[in-house]
């Protein structure tokens, strides 16, 4: 279902050591603590599965590492820039998979990937989103309007979405969600190609052994905190469940 | 790509978007139209030439906060002005360009109602008609500024809606007061366009345009 993705120009580039720098991160919705002095570096290239149940924080976790939401306390890092003074631009380097679609339902599957290729700077617009489209397996149904697609079909689109400009690092909350078990599978590789060439990947998931398989380090939040933070070799997932589900 | 560009292409997305699923404009353009019949027969059928200017500009006050609310659902549904937010963009490119979607609406519904406002209530434009289209340009504009940022604010709300108009009525007061003065007294008093009236309206859009480019960011946070 996904196919091959475009040579990275990741590997090109000169990077710093750190993808993700978090320093006493703190953040209040409603006036409720969600995320409480997290402080967290991730290398760039790692590849980085966030567990944890309901509620625990992780959606917010990466809201603050897009700039969708700004913390109340403590500083985010990007690249090594910070997220309070970076230009714009450092989006560039950033892919975003949410809870949503964030398409536009009218649009066609490839008019919606053109016109965020487009708004990224992406260079050859239409070989980029044909490319993409492939990639997800969706080239054939690319003039078809978003809202007449499963949900499964809408979140490979969106997942096309967030990769047509080849970011260096995608943070994707719960990419699996709706996806049958043909391109869940396609994903995992892609994800795991993707890693190999050097992106850095945050994945938000609620498969404990499917997340061990596929990352190579693993943080369990509970409470908007850091309770474990361990690579995913050897990991028996008995144990993160066990973290995850609390005494 | 500048911002210039960005814009335009925002707004390209948003005529492409109108045209694929044409959900605002037919809509609109029907209620400002019963607006104008339903109040042009409540007026006795027959209302005095000049009070079309008024019955005009309720047409446009509706039918604008309707458009206002249609034009941020489409980027509220699914998400899709999360994307936009997470753009490599200034986020005051987003406001230009709902602001630009917003007028281009507003025009396309005053080149329809307006003609059937004239013919309604027999009244006479030809008198000042570039005056006419210019009181109204600038109107629309300062409705439009604050039209756009407040429908990002009540989109986030569930009140919708009925929050939008209770929000946008009030600010806008002073726009239609000076407008609506300025028009009766060229159609009916046929006197020029005061400075001080006009001086009202450029100032009313330039506040707005300033301020609601600054705070949309804060206003788009959840």
């Amino acid at each position: 279902m996904f196919a091959t993705l475009s040579p990275t120009r990741a590997s090109f580039r000169a990077k710093p050591l750190n993808a993700v720098r978090l320093t006493n991160v703190g953040k209040r919705l409603d006036e409720r603590p969600v995320l409480r002095d997290i402080s967290l570096e991730i290398a760039a290239g790692e590849f980085l599965a966030v567990l944890g149940s309901n509620g625990a924080g992780k959606s917010t976790l990466l809201k603050l590492l897009i700039g969708m939401i700004t913390p109340d306390e403590g500083n985010v890092e990007l690249f090594g820039e910070s997220l309070r003074t970076a230009d714009p631009a450092i989006r560039r380097r950033v892919g975003y998979v949410g809870h949503q679609s964030m398409l536009y339902r009218d649009l066609s599957a490839r008019q919606n990937i053109a016109f965020f290729a487009k708004l990224y700077g992406v260079d050859d617009v239409k070989v980029k989103t044909d490319a993409i489209l492939r990639t997800v397996g969706l080239l054939e149904r690319g003039d078809d309007a978003v809202k007449t697609f499963s949900r499964g079909m809408t979140q490979r689109v969106s997942i096309a979405r967030a990769l047509v400009h080849n970011p260096d690092l995608l943070l994707a909350d719960e990419p699996f969600a709706g996806l049958d078990a043909r391109s869940s599978e396609g994903l995992e590789k892609l994800f795991t190609r993707m890693n190999a060439a050097g992106r850095t990947i945050i994945m938000v998931n609620h498969d404990v052994p499917q997340s061990l398989r596929i990352a190579k380090r693993a943080i369990v939040l509970s409470n908007g905190k850091v309770e474990s933070d361990r690579p995913t070799d050897n990991v028996d997932p008995e144990l993160v469940l066990a973290e995850i589900n609390g005494p | 790509m500048n911002a210039t560009a960005q814009i335009l292409h925002l707004v390209q997305k948003d005529v492409r978007i109108e045209a694929r699923s044409r959900q605002t404009l037919g809509l609109v353009i029907v209620l400002a139209v019963l607006i104008i019949v339903v109040l042009g027969l409540g007026l006795g059928g027959r209302p005095a030439a000049f009070d079309a200017t008024a019955v005009l500009w309720v047409a446009y006050l509706f039918s604008g906060v309707l458009c206002f609310e249609k034009t941020m659902n489409v980027e509220r549904q699914d998400g899709a002005l999360a994307a936009l937010m997470i753009a490599p963009m200034d986020r005051g490119a987003i406001y230009a360009a709902k602001l630009i979607s917003n007028l281009l609406l507003m025009f396309a519904i005053a080149i329809v109602v307006t003609p059937a406002g004239v013919l309604f209530f027999s009244f006479d434009l030809s008198a000042a008609p570039r005056q006419f289209a210019a009181v109204m340009a600038l109107s629309m504009v300062g409705f439009a500024a604050v039209g756009t940022l407040f429908s990002a604010v009540a989109s986030s709300s569930r009140l919708q809606g009925g929050l939008l108009a209770m929000m946008i009525f009030p600010i806008t007061l002073p726009l239609v007061i000076s407008s609506t003065q300025m028009l009766i007294h060229l159609f009916r008093d046929h006197e020029p366009i005061g400075g001080l009236g006009l001086g009202i309206l450029v100032a009313f859009d330039a506040i707005f345009l300033v301020v609601s480019w600054l705070v949309f960011e804060w206003v788009l946070e959840p």
